[in-house]
């Protein structure tokens, strides 16, 4: 096969840098609008928080994660397609003393958009179906915290999986059933238009380990909105990286492979340590990361100490606690012991996970409003008590020291 | 038809499992392949009279793998 018959510009790339550049406008959009209401779609839980979430998930490391499993399928389907086009345009007569015309690929391009777009349907009517199904689901802080904790788990497990630390951890991948693979194996052969749907569609029966953490989070929100938007956004976010693995997948094999491996796998550790670390805070435990750090770095102890010094205290000796988009203000508060007291807390213009606002020793849990104030009785707490506050995604979180 | 299972210790991947099981439209005389990536291993049901366990292990080493009877 020479080079001449290679399209001098391929389309391909022309689609991936259209998908990359649009990707890049949603995130900046939504970059632009993190205070505005527009985007919290559901007037509350900080729903565009959660959403770019699941989207830089999906595009930092769910794409490179979903081409270990399904990025083979897509390849096999478009290298035989490739290859139909160059056995055609080999088999064109040639005209002699003029250089032959390349022709174009587009053939490449729109099986891979079907695919994608497929893709995207068909994890945004699961969100929907694991959003409802959440629904009948209520769920407690509690609850919440120990889901997270099992999903960080199940990361960091899949991670260490992927290091090839010990056998055992294979366990933390899951084996879709055989007649699924073979169906999808044996659908992926053909060439038409449909199949790349079907095959994009077919996709959900395959998740990757960060697509079913994905999935498991879709399901915590219990809202069937929230879970279609969630899996939109990240699906959305897998594409662009996608596009271009699946396509270099088909340029260059498996030598890239080995090296997007490696990054998805500390990429996933990462993720799933935070998702562990959130668990740990929801669950008010002292062992959290941040909880720790706060409670025996001399560095936060200072920072807590001038925070708790611009802390406002009510008439009637309540703690105001300001709730803000970036999390909580002061981060320590300082109370009397054995004396009950009222929190207040105070948002204005709060749209951030901030706002599910939770105190897990008191099993309290509340959406705020996004402009307002609500009181929590707290009651009297020995001396040297620390009563860990947090949302509910264990993102933001502060501290009660009673003395 | 017999059954045999083969050892494939460097599957890296459940996509890997798949890989293999795509054998059973290769091979000429296998009735069915099961692999599993949480085992290593593979499951093959073929027509002894018409397929090895050398062109078994043949054919899983042109899919990138290493394959042994268990």
């Amino acid at each position: 096969m020479s080079k001449e018959q290679k399209p001098a510009f391929d389309p391909v790339i022309l689609v991936a840098l259209g998908i990359g550049f649009i990707t890049m406008a949603v995130v900046l959009f939504a970059f632009q609008n993190q205070g505005d209401q527009a985007l919290d779609i559901s007037a509350g839980t900080g729903l565009s928080g959660r959403i770019m979430v699941a989207f830089i998930t999906g595009l930092t490391t769910g794409g490179l994660s979903c081409l270990a499993v399904q990025g083979g399928l897509l390849a096999s389907s478009l290298a035989h397609q490739i290859e139909q086009d160059y056995l055609e345009q080999s088999n064109l007569p040639k005209k002699h003393g003029k250089k032959q015309q390349p022709q174009k690929r587009s053939s490449t391009a729109l099986p891979i958009l079907l695919f994608l777009a497929a893709k995207l349907v068909a994890y945004t009517l699961l969100g929907v179906l694991l959003g409802w199904v959440g629904s009948f689901l209520t769920l407690s802080p509690l609850t919440r915290a120990f889901l997270m904790i099992a999903i960080g788990i199940f990361m960091v497990g899949n991670a260490l999986r992927m290091f090839n630390v010990h056998p055992v951890f294979r366990y933390f991948s899951i084996e879709p059933p055989k007649f699924i693979t073979r169906y999808i194996r044996r659908t992926s052969k053909g060439t038409d238009t449909f199949t790349p749907i079907f095959l994009g569609a077919l996709t959900v029966f395959i998740p990757c380990g960060v697509t079913q953490a994905m999935m498991a989070a879709a399901l915590a929100t219990g809202s069937p909105l929230t879970g279609a938007a969630m899996m939109f956004a990240f699906i959305l976010g897998t594409s662009p990286v996608f596009f271009i693995v699946a396509y270099l997948t088909t340029e260059l094999g498996a030598r890239l492979e080995k090296f997007f491996m490696r990054f998805v796998a500390v990429a996933v550790l990462i993720l799933g340590l935070v998702t562990l670390d959130g668990g740990l805070n929801v669950m008010g435990s002292p062992l959290s990361f941040q909880n720790l750090s706060r409670s025996l770095l001399p560095s936060e102890s200072t920072t807590s100490a001038q925070a708790s010094s611009l802390q406002s205290t009510t008439s009637d000796g309540g703690l105001t606690l300001s709730v803000g988009n970036d999390g909580y203000f002061p981060q320590t508060l300082r109370a009397d012991a054995n004396t009950a007291i009222q929190l207040n807390l105070i948002t204005n213009k709060t749209y951030s996970c901030a706002r599910d606002f939770v105190i897990p020793a008191l099993n309290f849990y509340q959406l705020l409003p996004d402009t307002g104030s609500v009181q929590v009785d707290i009651p009297a707490q020995p001396s040297g008590t620390r009563m860990f506050f947090t949302c509910s995604m264990g993102m933001y979180t502060g501290m009660i020291v009673f003395e | 038809m017999i059954k045999k299972t083969f050892k494939v210790s460097d599957m890296t991947c459940t996509n890997c499992a798949m890989k293999l099981e795509s054998l059973e439209d290769v091979l000429d005389g296998v009735k069915e392949i099961n692999a599993s990536y949480h085992k290593l291993q593979m499951v093959i049901e073929y027509d002894e009279s018409k397929l090895t366990d050398e062109q078994i292990i043949a054919a899983v080493k042109k899919k990138g793998y290493h394959a042994e009877p268990a």
